[in-house]
């Protein structure tokens, strides 16, 4: 067992030399067919005007948001958040409706298009390696890193580590940690030397994506109650009404009504 | 031409629901093809395009044209206008296939449709889905009960039960109201968790009210649309003064819904995005311009609402519209994280364009939805003489 109470990741951009090597190492891990993968290295090439000429590349895997919108998303609860940080999916009571894919602002959950029924057509997204974090090792990805691009450990010290490592080369890191905040904190911490939507991150709020929907789903019941009492005061007042007005029997006021 | 062969009487079919049952055919062959081999293989729904036209069409689409069901439902019970008693029947009808045809449809978009029902058993109260799911299988129900008397009414044995059934309705009807309340806003609420994918012209807190306010415009162009091209069909008589009624309550809905669509986009402060958002800004004049705009002009007018060409006319505009508003907020003005930066050329799909075969499951889907109600209609007494019709009112 390990004594971390919140596992995090932290990439740091400048670090990565696009070697794809976490790639394969997690499909090996985890056994992914080679036509998937859990982890995508996005190699943008040559970027910024000459002189000042860069070269970026962005490693993406699930977020393991601490506010999870695919967990908030999906109809069946096939997600869990573990109160140490990963977010896990359970294919056994996924129905396959893909709101999840749709929820996350990531776009991280994927979903096997070329599996019929039989085969079973489910989600896959990057587990956090539990069988490796809980017997005290780094998730297979961190472990491979050639460069110490991706780190691993607990969230409260990965950030100090990010936030003193822009302190020291300030002109080397934009002064911000993709993560911290956005989408009310995630396990993947990002350090970057250019700006963060080049990486293709979105441009998120503190809060929650999950927050206003979430919200109108707590109205949902107490707003049920009251249409569905309002509804029946409105249809025994008319029927009352309708009987005071003409006294007649429901039969003639049909054929009055032609 | 015509060919001069005397079929006996029950073989003798118009070539309409010939072409029907051939278009019903080819969605179930390409459903099959989806049930061995995958979603992929007739369809070009990606890791960025997790729903696409099936979604906007089978199930935005869908749900919002059956919205007729409980208008006419709360109308003729809750309010008791019993002139309407006529259109209660094809408009039960029309939501009852309607909801019937979303369902079919979701088990050949759900990766796991044999498990459907597992929305009965596992609960994420966070999830919208969830509660459309359970509002629709619940409504779905409901509907069926309203409709049932309909079908007992034809066999004499069975007669009582109808008039059991007319007796306890209240309940129903007030459920299915509430029901649909419900999750003709969630809808909405569906994209409520896609604030940083949904552009600003559609996102909104209260998409909910908006979704309800236009579905109670479209249920009302569609029992228009419906009576008017059954009437055709069957060469019956069309109740062209209760069209014009609700014709009038149109414009009325119509103002209200700009109004809270309009007001929002001000109060958030967003009305120069009206003008600033290239494609998008299109989009959204061209669906207010034939959703909202042309039929509150058209049926302001008198003479548009009692004649009958003009009302069908109307009544298409404004469910053109509307449709094109359901599209825009589910697929059209949906941007997903551009997959270019972060996907590995193997995978990147980043436009989506609806196959063939994904149309043609929605179109036999729809071609069935027809050839029942059809039937239904040919059989059954949905469309009552009016003497008929009212005496079941009451208490
Ligand atoms: S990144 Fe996406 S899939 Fe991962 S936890 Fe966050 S919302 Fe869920
Ligand atoms: S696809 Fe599966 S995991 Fe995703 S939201 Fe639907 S049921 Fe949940």
């Amino acid at each position: 067992m390990t004594d971390i109470k919140h596992h995090a990741y932290l990439f740091d951009a400048t670090r990565c030399i696009d070697c794809r090597a976490c790639m394969v190492a997690c499909s090996v891990e985890n056994n992914i067919p080679m036509d998937k993968t859990r982890i995508w290295v996005a190699g943008l090439g040559i970027q910024g005007e000459f002189p000042d000429l860069h070269r970026s590349s962005m490693v993406y895997h699930c977020m393991h948001c601490d506010h999870p919108d695919c967990m908030s998303a999906c109809p069946v609860g096939a997600y869990t958040k573990a109160p140490d940080g990963p977010v896990s999916y359970n294919p056994d009571v996924c129905i396959g409706c893909r709101y999840c894919m749709n929820a996350c602002p990531f776009g991280v959950p994927h979903f096997d298009y070329d599996k019929g029924i039989i085969e079973g057509a489910f989600i896959d997204k990057c587990t956090f390696c539990p069988q490796r974090i809980y017997n005290g090792q780094e998730p297979a990805c961190v472990q491979t890193c050639p460069t110490d691009a991706l780190e691993y450990g607990n969230r409260d010290e990965l950030l100090k580590k990010a936030h003193e490592r822009i302190a020291a080369h300030p002109d080397r890191y934009i002064d911000h940690v993709y993560g911290e905040f956005e989408n009310g904190g995630t396990s993947y911490l990002i350090l970057s030397h250019v700006p963060f939507s080049e990486l293709g991150l979105p441009n998120l709020p503190e809060t929650p994506v999950n927050e206003v929907s979430e919200k109108v789903m707590e109205m949902t019941i107490p707003f049920a109650l009251g249409w569905g009492a309002v509804l029946t005061a409105v249809s025994a007042g008319v029927a009352m009404y309708d009987k005071k007005k003409n006294g007649k029997t429901a039969e003639e006021q049909a054929e009055e009504s032609k | 031409m015509k060919l001069n062969i005397t079929l006996p009487k029950f073989l003798r079919i118009g070539t309409l629901p010939i072409v029907l049952i051939v278009l019903m055919g080819i969605a179930f062959v390409v459903a099959m093809i989806r049930y061995i081999f995958g979603i992929g293989a007739i369809s070009d729904l990606s890791y960025s395009y997790p729903w696409g036209f099936w979604i906007s069409f089978d199930l935005f689409t869908g749900v919002v044209i059956s919205s007729g069901g409980f208008i006419m439902a709360g109308t003729v019970y809750i309010l008791r206008i019993k002139e309407f008693q006529p259109l209660l029947r094809p408009s039960v009808l029309t939501a009852f296939l309607g909801y019937i045809m979303v369902a079919v449809a979701l088990l050949v978009d759900l990766g796991h449709p044999e498990r459907i029902w597992y929305m009965m058993i596992h609960w994420n109260h966070t999830s919208v889905l969830l509660e459309i799911g359970i509002c629709v299988m619940s409504y779905l129900t409901v509907l069926a009960i309203e409709f049932a008397p309909v079908v007992l009414e034809r066999f004499p044995v069975l007669h009582k039960i109808a008039h059991l059934i007319h007796k306890f309705i209240m309940p129903f009807v007030i459920l299915g109201v509430v029901l649909s309340t419900l999750h003709q806003s969630s809808l909405g609420s569906l994209l409520l968790i896609q604030p940083a994918k949904l552009h600003p012209l559609w996102w909104t807190p209260i998409l909910p009210i908006l979704f309800f306010t236009s579905a109670l415009a479209v249920g009302l162009g569609m029992i228009i649309f419906e009576s008017s091209l059954s009437s055709r069909y069957f060469k019956r008589g069309l109740e062209t003064h209760l069209l014009a009624k609700l014709a009038k309550a149109i414009p009325v809905i119509l103002v209200i819904y700009a109004l809270i669509k309009f007001g929002e986009l001000a109060v958030a402060g967003e009305l120069d995005l009206l003008f600033t958002s290239g494609s998008m800004s299109i989009l959204f004049w061209v669906e207010i311009l034939i959703g909202v705009v042309a039929p509150s002009i058209w049926f302001a007018f008198k003479q548009n609402r009692t004649n009958p060409n003009r009302l069908l006319t109307g009544a298409i505009v404004l469910l053109l519209g509307m449709i094109l508003n359901r599209f825009n907020v589910s697929w059209f003005a949906v941007k997903h994280p551009d997959p270019l930066y972060y996907l590995p050329t193997f995978m990147s799909n980043v436009k989506y364009f609806p196959t063939l075969p994904e149309v043609s499951v929605s179109i036999g889907i729809f071609s069935a939805g027809i050839l029942a109600f059809g039937l239904l209609a040919k059989y059954f007494p949905v469309f009552e003489d009016e003497n008929r019709a009212a005496a079941h009112v009451g208490d």
